[in-house]
């Protein structure tokens, strides 16, 4: 479960990281991250929409954002608009682009609309579409709001599920990589460029959504009066607001990415402030911030006027200083000149004789001469010189000609080449074969096809990138789909309890007007009358529910899935109440095992590939078979069983027989088809074949089994078995093999002895698994033979309600007559405190005509039956069998032998016996 | 206060006679077309009052076909009255009939009340036992008859009421016996040997609770208690 919590908030701020490199590479902002990721999370920016009717039909520029808690996406005309003009519902919303559309088109499709947007480029077209994707599975994600405290039971499956939606989640999404988020383009930063220009002003405002687009001119007038009137923003602002002048008067040199840094920088405003707040307080600030700036201008001016004026004073004092240095240099060589000519001059002085004089001066002659020979070799040099330079001069023209020549050299072969390669290409170009096309129109063909095949490749980087997306879309929109279909099964199963428990309550109510019924009696008060009423209304209620709810959720229906009335149909009065009561209970039961107790066991039967008996399998037929697995296990069964009387066509067969000669026992066949199961459906309508099919079956039987012919109940087993086959000849031999070889000999015989037999022996059981119970019930003298006969004749056929009578049948046709014993000492089980509690025989007797159809909890009454009744061995079973067989027919020799005597007696006295009407009647009747 | 009796009631006759549909007008005033067929037994109980008394009919419906025949003597065992059914369209009833009469003159409770009821009088175009037969039959035998039809609701109440008359009225010696008397519950014999079957007019009470309270459970069942008695 934390894991699970985590996991959100780290694919949420996966998202920014990527896209911070994109953002520093804008230069623009250096945010921290975790406000750059609060910026990324905003989802806004401007788009264009395409829409409007008629000669304004065409795109209109919009200010889309998103908002988290509706999953709506909002747009209005500026981002600085107040009330948004309209809003798409993402959280139904699946979104497509086009690759041969316009470059940046994309669409959002709902299911009341589609709308087409588009924006600036591919990149900021994509960057919208993955963050929509990603706000759509973020809301699917968030863990909804529970409407209500969960049950205790949903509660226990409630967390796995989504968990497991988390996990998969988790699973990487590549199909389309992160886009980058593109700069300045989308995000709170794009609501201070401008609004992209549109070539007629009118076009874009919104002319659907004229009553927003009054409000929000009102909202943005108002807006800047407060600003103007106001100066330093309105009073009563917001802390964030009032920080704004401060930071105006930083002397900040007009950088152009400002802008976008100012409301990234900004205080964010917290999330349960409402958006349309957020864009006034916006459109304020940016109203605000000129007028300040202006004034912030307007102080720093002297200072400024200073400044340069002292600048230049030093600039001209720096010149002046250089012109200075320089004088001080020219200066120090005259004073250096000087200062030898003192030296010479003062040599001169100080040499003290003419010799010293004349040395001096011939020095100096000397020193001219050597001066005057010294340039007299400098000019020869220089003539030489002169010289070799003009030979030079000569030897670079002569090379110059000579490379002239070679280069002529050079075209001309350069010429050559070209012209041949030009033949060669045009050889190649246009085979001989072909006739010559002007080269002109070979070239522009060349480009054309060059220029097609450079479309042809954008088209395909499109398709791509089209694929790519649509790839994601339907990877999303299907697990999206899973989700939903994930949750509407919970919601469901939800409802499903939630009726179950309805259904509970209400027939708790009912039971309780009943047992206040009973408790008033038939005292005329004002009590019984209003009880009178609510019973009514209770009666009523069915009806009125169907209409209001009226849903799929399986509503009581009035026959089951195998045509059996749900509610039973007592004629008597005080029993509807009871009858509704019932339905109410078997109703709730169904919706309660339907998820916890057949799912699974539904589960174990389609993985259940052959059928072979085994332990395992018992169990599982003893659980009941599901209704689409039923048709086929009991075939099997059934072929288990006869497979050694089957032979193809012994149906058909058995069929002929009858059309030939009529059987005896089809006149009582004939009278007992339309007496089948009166309240099933399949049965009792008059357009059905189940009656003419059942015949058949019937008739068969009774050739195929001539001591036994028909036997009535042999119906009922008949029935049972078409309405699960449903195919007569498979019913046929699922009777016989009931008959034949489950059922002992003798069972649906003329004298029944082995039927009566089983009553005797369930006596016997009952004794030993419920003596209370027999105690009780012999206390009263009820004789249970009464009721039970019937059970173990048509196997409850008349007593369960249908789908506990299945269930017993699947394990009957398993297990034979031993299931039939679990069964009815189980009922006695189920039942037993509500029989101890009466304490009147025929109380006892009314209670047992119909207690087996209040049972509606087939899980107890199958736990009671397959473990509370153990050990129940066989060997007890066929002990007891043979014990009674032998009594019973010793009591019917006894009986023969006394009935003999009697008449015997009789006949001897027969003269002295006055009434002459017996005697008639022994003579009509004849022994 | 008024006495209440209890009075078992069987109903006997061939199969298909509409021996349920006559309980089922008479109990719930209600007829259904097809009625499953009866399986071993259907119980109901019914009060109408008869002179100064209540009369519980305790009815026991039994299973018609032949073969459940047998079973038929722990229904009419302790009956004080038998209603036996035959269908007016159909001559075998009537034979059936006849038969049930005999069993009971030979097995049953020996003052046993007999009522005879002509059922399906609503389809007398088809008749096959004319009234008069069945008239002379039950006088012969000393028994109520009436034509019913438990489909249009003739007869039915008339047939009860007739049994109710045929009931003697309580002993005043019986009085202190809390009102009321069980009347063919007590597990008298139903069939003693040598002793001429009584008519409804020579009916006498007999009351043996202490017997019946002795009998084991599993003794209900099947023939062996009411041969006990002759052993």
């Amino acid at each position: 479960m934390e894991g699970a919590q985590e996991d959100p908030a780290e694919s949420s701020s996966s998202v920014p990281r990527f896209a911070e490199p994109a953002g520093s590479a804008g230069g623009a902002e250096v945010l921290p991250p975790e406000e750059s990721g609060a910026a990324a999370k905003k989802l806004c920016g401007y788009l264009s929409k395409f829409g409007g009717k008629g000669p304004i039909r065409g795109w209109k520029s919009r200010w889309f954002f998103y908002d988290e808690k509706k999953c709506h996406l909002y747009y209005s005309r500026t981002a600085q608009d107040a009330n948004p003009l309209d809003s798409i519902d993402l959280s139904t919303a699946v979104f497509d682009c086009k690759a041969d559309a316009e470059e940046g088109t994309f669409e959002i499709k709902t299911a009341n609309r589609i709308i087409t947007l588009k924006a600036a480029t591919k990149q900021v077209m994509l960057y919208w579409l993955q963050q929509l994707q990603m706000k759509r599975w973020e809301f699917y994600n968030s863990p909804p709001a529970p409407p209500a405290a969960p049950d205790a039971a949903l509660a226990g499956n409630g967390p796995a599920l989504r968990l497991e939606l988390e996990q998969e989640e988790a699973e990487p999404d590549d199909f389309l990589g992160p886009v980058r988020t593109p700069p300045g383009l989308v995000g709170v930063a794009a609501a201070l460029q401008p609004v992209p220009t549109m070539p007629l002003a009118l076009q874009n405002i919104s002319l659907k959504h004229l009553g927003t687009e009054i409000q929000n001119t009102m909202s943005n007038i108002r807006g800047n009066r407060q600003a103007q009137g106001t100066g330093h923003g309105p009073p009563g602002e917001d802390p964030p607001l009032s920080s704004e002048p401060q930071r105006a008067e930083q002397p900040l040199p007009s950088d152009p990415s400002t802008p976008g840094k100012d409301p990234a920088d900004s205080p964010k405003p917290t999330p349960k402030s409402s958006l349309t707040a957020n864009l006034i307080q916006k459109a304020k600030r940016q109203n605000n911030t000129f007028p300040f700036f202006a004034d912030g201008l307007t102080r720093s001016r002297t200072a400024q006027e200073k400044v340069l004026a002292l600048e230049q004073q030093v600039l001209m004092l720096t010149k002046e200083l250089k012109s200075q240095k320089e004088l001080v240099r020219i200066l120090h060589k005259a004073l250096e000149a000087a200062q030898q000519e003192k030296r010479a001059t003062s040599a001169y002085l100080a040499s003290a004789g003419e010799k010293d004089r004349l040395e001096l001066v011939r020095h100096k002659v000397r020193q001219i001469a050597e001066l005057g020979r010294q340039l007299e070799a400098l000019e020869q040099e220089r003539d030489s010189l002169v010289q070799t330079a003009s030979l030079r001069e000569q030897q670079v023209q002569e090379l110059q000609q000579h490379v002239q020549l070679l280069m002529d050299k050079n075209q001309a072969k350069q010429q050559v080449i070209c012209k041949l390669s030009e033949k060669v290409t045009q050889d190649f170009t246009h085979p001989p074969t072909q006739p010559p096309v002007p080269p002109g129109a070979a070239d522009r063909d060349l480009l054309s096809q060059q220029e097609k095949m450079e479309q042809l490749k954008d088209d395909m980087e499109a398709y791509r990138t089209q694929n790519r997306f649509l790839n994601s879309e339907i990877h999303q929109v299907t697990k999206i789909w899973r989700r939903v279909a994930e949750k509407e099964r919970a919601l469901l199963m939800k409802c499903a309890y939630l009726q179950a428990k309805n259904c509970q309550v209400e027939s708790k109510y009912l039971a309780g007007l009943r047992r206040l019924q009973e408790a008033v009696g038939g005292e005329a008060t004002e009590c019984s009358e209003l009880l009178r009423q609510l019973i009514q209304e209770a009666l009523q209620w069915e009806a009125g529910e169907a209409s209001a709810d009226g849903v799929e959720l399986s509503p009581i229906s009035e026959y089951d899935e195998y045509g059996f009335l749900t509610v039973p149909n007592y004629e008597m009065e005080d029993l509807k109440l009871l009858a509704k009561i019932q339905a109410l209970e078997v109703h709730s039961h169904h919706l309660l095992a339907h998820e916890a107790v057949e799912r699974p066991l539904r589960e174990r039967w389609a993985a259940l590939s052959d059928l072979a008996p085994s332990v395992e399998l018992k169990q599982l037929l003893r659980a009941g078979v599901p209704r689409e697995h039923r048709p086929r296990v009991w075939r099997w069964l059934v072929h288990l069983r006869v497979q050694h009387l089957q032979s193809p066509g012994r149906y058909q067969e058995l069929l002929s027989r009858g059309q030939v000669r009529e059987h005896p026992a089809a006149r009582q066949i004939e009278l007992d088809l339309h007496r089948t199961f009166p309240s099933n459906k399949h049965f009792t309508c008059p357009t059905s074949n189940f009656p003419d099919k059942l015949r058949r079956v019937l008739l068969a039987f009774s050739w195929q089994n001539p001591t036994i012919g028909y036997c009535q109940g042999l119906n009922r087993l008949a029935a049972i078995a078409l309405l699960v086959l449903e195919e007569e000849e498979s019913a046929f031999w699922c009777l016989v093999a009931i008959v034949e070889t489950i059922m002992p000999a003798d069972y649906y015989s003329k004298t029944l002895t082995s039927s009566q037999v089983d009553q005797r022996v369930l006596q016997d059981l009952l004794l030993e698994k419920l003596p209370r119970l027999m105690a009780h019930l012999g206390q009263h003298r009820v004789d249970l033979s009464f009721i039970t006969f019937n059970w173990f004749l048509v196997v409850f056929a008349d007593s369960l309600i249908s789908n506990i009578l299945l269930r017993v049948w699947d394990a009957f046709l398993y297990e034979g007559t031993k299931v039939v014993f679990r069964y009815a000492l189980a009922i006695f089980k189920y039942n037993e405190e509500e029989i101890l509690r009466l304490q009147d025989g025929l109380e006892i007797y009314q209670y047992l005509r119909f207690f087996t159809k209040t049972i509606c909890n087939s899980q107890k009454l199958m736990n009671i039956a397959f473990n509370d009744m153990n050990p129940f061995p066989m060997k007890q079973l066929r002990q007891l069998r043979t014990v009674h067989r032998e009594r019973l027919e010793a009591e019917l020799h006894e009986l023969e032998r006394l009935k003999a005597e009697y008449l015997e007696t009789r006949n001897s006295r027969d003269p002295a016996v006055p009434e002459g009407c017996t005697s008639e009647d022994e003579g009509e009747g004849g022994p | 206060m008024m006495a209440i009796r209890e009075l078992k009631v069987c109903l006997l006759g061939d199969t298909g006679v509409g021996k349920s549909s006559i309980v089922c007008r008479f109990v719930q005033d209600h007829f259904d077309h097809n009625i499953s067929p009866t399986i071993g037994a259907s119980f109901m109980t019914k009060t109408v009052p008869c002179g100064n008394e209540l009369h519980k009919f305790l009815i026991w419906d039994t299973a018609g076909q032949e073969r459940f025949h047998s079973l038929a003597p722990m229904y009419y065992r302790g009956s004080a009255a038998a209603v036996i059914v035959y269908d007016i369209t159909k001559q075998d009833s009537f034979h059936t009939l006849k038969k049930w009469v005999k069993e009971l003159k030979e097995h049953g409770p020996e003052n046993i009340v007999m009522a005879i009821a002509g059922n399906k009088c609503d389809l007398s175009d088809i008749r096959e036992v004319p009234l008069k037969d069945a008239k002379e039959y039950a006088e012969s035998i000393g028994a109520v008859v009436v034509e019913t039809s438990a489909k249009n609701a003739i007869n039915i109440e008339e047939l009860f009421q007739g049994i109710s008359r045929q009931i003697p009225p309580l002993d005043p010696h019986e009085n202190g016996n809390n009102g009321a008397i069980k009347l063919g519950r007590s597990e008298t014999l139903a069939w003693l040997p040598g002793r001429p079957a009584a008519t409804g007019q020579e009916l006498s009470l007999e009351k043996t609770p202490e017997k019946s309270a002795m009998l084991p459970p599993n003794g209900l069942w099947g023939v062996k208690c009411t041969w006990e008695g002759t052993c």
